[in-house]
């Protein structure tokens, strides 16, 4: 009778477990066919603007680059799913010399142009001497970038060879560059400018239509160097400057991402809708909203003013209060608050500006306008770009702040054409709100526009000491050696406020949960090759 | 008659000239540097002085005004209006891609507002001072007052909201697939067509109710006309010259002028064009369009002239 329950109850034990495994395996099978990339459909997304040209080397905006980028590759490129570690794209691997001055870089020999034509060494040496030293009448918006290289060499096919000055601690992040597509050399050397309006690139996907203010597409590239990809047939932009039209196409399916940001109330009441069938990817972005003081125009060629400025500004409480409309948040120095080169918040905390007291950093505001003559404080003017989001909002709070010591300051908002033509070109303002975005945490990237002379440096404001900062930052290979300089520099810029930094930006990027393995990194530069993205079924 | 087209006809070309002047001295003059924007992008980027006197010879705005002037007449004599300075294609060409939508959004506006707006602002003048004046009243004037983009934007949240459907976001013309056609058209033309039929309606109501108090209209009230022989047959044809004056004006405003409703709709008409073209400082195609609207004014001006005499038989053309 014991014998026979003790039977039962091992046959049982081993039904069960049976069942269990059984259904374990099942279970993971399903997991897996159910995230198994699925191939096929088209990605629909929206953006808010046409892009100036097609030629990402002559161009900064992500109206450029979110459209182009899956048609190109580059020499390297920033890990998708890893931010910011680097990785190759036509570079299979790379060596530098211990002196810092030569970077060689093995190509990948399979790759082929869309044409069909292989892409080699030359192409590479071709796109980068473009870069580098752009032929009289070419337009190179970044060689600024790469001062520290002194010329570019392609031995064989699949090999290349960058030979530099002077070391460059940034070299590898600015080659990694989005920006930096590889052309075949053959076209490069017939037009230089022909990338302004054609498409001849390497990437995942080729040019299928472009209609300006309308559509852009790309089809499949079944040539393409990585084996089974990309997933997607093909992909397709709506262009619609208007942020309600875009998220209302979001709403009702027309669109599956918007890949650049969405404000908080749009991206609420897309979830409300539409809940687990829409996912948001919030990420901080590696782009700042600020002030630039003209230290040319009285009274801001005194430095108690410009601080008295910064001081007025209660960041706290401006990121609490800014964020649900505009998505500015973080407050930090001049490199991206949490990032690897951020100042540390209790050295952020002892700078003008940036105390938790903001009553404190108030009297200490009126205290240096009464000792700089303007007691009863002064007017001024902040130009500012016509965008509401977040240009107007944020010049809106930054102005009951200064109000708040004295200050009265007009908000004069510009055409985008004026506002450039003002900030950039002429010097025309006494203060304007400039934000710098970038593609990285690269502090030759970040910093470069507080040195003396850089067409960014909109405050037009000249430091030797600074400028002395900045070089000795851009060579240090040593990383202790360069934080420490790059802290040195944010505290210069920030004590003597040549520039007033608000808040730092935080992205929303809003897709329907159908759209896989795409991952927001912190840029809207980056990771928008949509190599490895797919869509699942509905 | 002949004498009067043909006068009108020459009449144009110092109204066109005085516009391309008129168009060229202000992009010339107002801020911004269509280099600068091209080089800057929208974070400013790291530019030359030298790039930038590349870019402008390149883009041939290095020469002085006048000859920049003088080359820009030539071309628009042999129907040659440049080329875009952002898109380095031909003006005709970028022109050529939008003009079919805005036309169909014109015409199509243009039939919606004339079939709402002289029924009901006949009947308006007909029936004064009654719950259907009050009626048509409030919704033309709901028309004028509310603006279209907004109506256009109510109307893409209502659908979004309520059947979790939005107008696609593509044009398709008519030919190509008529029924993708009508369900992205059919909302901007409905939103465009209530506020034109709002103006008609108004004008429509005052101008027969100006006519009804002739004395022609008391005669054949005296005669034992009956009231729709009066209205439509006498009435309705006389009080029409001022309404197709404003139908005229109306359609030649809506080819470039629907630039708000053209953004909340996602159409890429003639509207966003020009505005796109200004804030690019985009001078070949401002000036191009600025040009090319001036002339369909003229020219719809023209033809409403030419029917005033249908209208009214008395008018002479001299």
């Amino acid at each position: 009778m014991a014998a026979g329950v003790r039977r039962h109850q091992t046959l049982f034990v081993v039904v069960a477990l049976a069942v269990l495994i059984f259904s374990v395996v099942e279970a993971n099978r399903a997991l897996q066919a159910a995230e198994a990339p699925r191939r096929g459909g088209v990605l629909l997304a929206v953006i808010g603007a046409d892009p100036p040209s097609l030629d990402p080397h002559q161009e900064s905006t992500f109206a450029n680059i979110q459209l182009v980028a899956p048609l190109y590759s580059t020499l390297l490129q920033i890990d998708p799913y890893s931010y910011p570690r680097i990785i190759g794209d036509v570079a299979t691997e790379w060596t530098i010399s211990p002196d810092g001055l030569t970077y060689a870089f093995k190509i990948r020999q399979e790759v082929r142009f869309h044409d069909g034509s292989p892409l080699t060494a030359a192409d590479v040496k071709a796109t980068y001497d473009k870069i580098v030293f752009p032929p009289e009448g070419v337009l190179s918006i970044r060689k600024n970038a790469y001062t520290a290289v002194e010329r570019i060499e392609a031995p064989d096919p699949s090999r290349v060879v960058f030979k530099l000055k002077f070391p460059s601690a940034s070299l590898l992040n600015n080659l990694a560059s989005p920006w930096n597509v590889i052309y075949p050399k053959r076209y490069l050397d017939r037009d230089p400018n022909y990338f302004k309006t054609n498409v001849m690139g390497s990437g995942p996907f080729k040019l299928k239509a472009y209609t300006r203010g309308a559509t852009f597409e790309g089809v499949r590239n079944p040539d393409y160097v990585v084996r089974d990809r990309p997933y997607l047939d093909g992909y397709k932009f709506f262009i619609s400057p208007e942020t309600s039209v875009r998220a209302a196409a979001i709403r009702s399916g027309r669109a599956h991402i918007e890949f650049r940001d969405l404000p908080n109330a749009e991206v609420e009441a897309i979830k409300k809708q539409l809940g687990d069938k829409i996912m948001v990817q919030t990420t901080p972005m590696t782009g700042q909203f600020g002030i630039a003081i003209n230290s040319t125009a009285k009274p801001f060629t005194d430095v108690r003013v410009r601080k008295a400025l910064t001081l007025g500004l209660d960041r706290y409480t401006a990121g609490k209060v800014l964020y649900g409309i505009t998505g500015l948040k973080l407050v930090g120095g001049l490199m991206r608050p949490g990032s690897e080169w951020a100042l540390p918040d209790a050295e952020l905390q002892k700078l003008p500006g940036f105390w938790k007291d903001a009553e404190k950093s108030r009297a200490e505001a009126r205290r240096l306008l009464a000792e700089a003559g303007y007691p009863n404080g002064f007017k001024a003017v902040l130009k500012n770009r016509n965008v509401k989001l977040p240009y107007q909002d944020f010049a809106v709070f930054a102005i009951q702040e200064w109000r708040k010591i004295g200050v009265e300051v007009e908000n004069r908002p510009l055409e985008t054409a004026a506002w450039f033509n003002d900030g950039q070109n002429t010097g025309n303002f006494e203060l304007i709100v400039a934000p710098t975005v970038e593609y990285m945490d690269d502090p030759d990237q970040f910093l470069g526009r507080y040195v003396t002379g850089s067409t960014q440096n909109w405050g037009r404001y000249s430091d030797p000491g600074l400028d002395d900062l900045f070089a000795r930052q851009a060579r240090a290979l040593d990383h202790a050696e360069r934080d420490k300089l790059i802290r040195e520099i944010q505290k210069v810029v920030l004590e003597n406020a040549y520039y007033m930094p608000g808040l730092w930006w935080m992205r929303n990027v809003v897709h329907w949960a159908k759209v896989k393995n795409y991952v927001a990194p912190p840029s809207h530069y980056t990771n928008q090759k949509l190599q490895d993205v797919w869509l699942a079924g509905d | 008659m002949r004498t009067y087209v043909v006068t009108r006809l020459l009449l144009i070309v110092p109204t066109l000239l005085g516009v391309a002047s008129l168009v060229f001295v202000i992009m010339r003059v107002i801020p911004g540097d269509v280099t600068l924007l091209i080089l800057g992008g929208d974070q400013a980027g790291r530019i030359d002085a030298s790039q930038i006197a590349a870019l402008k010879h390149r883009l041939g705005i290095d020469q002085p005004l006048l000859t920049q002037f003088g080359t820009w007449l030539w071309g628009v004599l042999r129907f040659d209006f440049g080329t875009s300075l952002w898109s380095g294609r031909p003006v005709v060409e970028e022109l050529l891609i939008r003009l079919p939508l805005s036309l169909e959004l014109a015409l199509a506006a243009t039939i919606v507002s004339v079939l709402i707006a002289i029924p009901f602002g006949m009947l308006a003048a007909v029936r004064q001072d009654t719950w259907v004046d009050y009626l048509v009243r409030v919704i033309s004037i709901g028309g004028l007052a509310i603006p279209s983009f907004w109506v256009g934007i109510l109307v893409i949240l209502f659908l979004v909201i309520f059947f979790g459907w939005g107008p696609p976001l593509e044009f398709t013309p008519p030919w190509v697939d008529p029924w993708a056609n009508f369900q992205q058209m059919v909302w901007p033309i409905v939103t465009v067509g209530y506020r034109y039929a709002a103006v008609t309606t108004r004008m429509t109501r005052s101008s027969v109710l100006e006519v009804l108090r002739e004395d022609y209209i008391r005669t054949a009230w005296a005669k034992g006309l009956r009231e729709r022989a009066i209205v439509i047959r006498h009435a309705l044809k006389n009080a029409m010259l001022p309404v197709i004056t404003l139908i005229g004006t109306e359609f030649a405003f809506l080819i470039g002028g629907l630039v708000v409703t053209e953004t909340v709709f996602t159409l890429n008409g003639v509207g966003r064009f020009v505005v796109d073209a200004v804030a690019h400082r985009d001078y070949p195609v401002v000036q191009a369009l600025v040009f090319l609207i001036a002339l369909g004014f003229v020219i719809v001006n023209l033809l409403v002239d030419l029917t005033y005499a249908w209208f009214d038989p008395r008018i002479r053309y001299r």
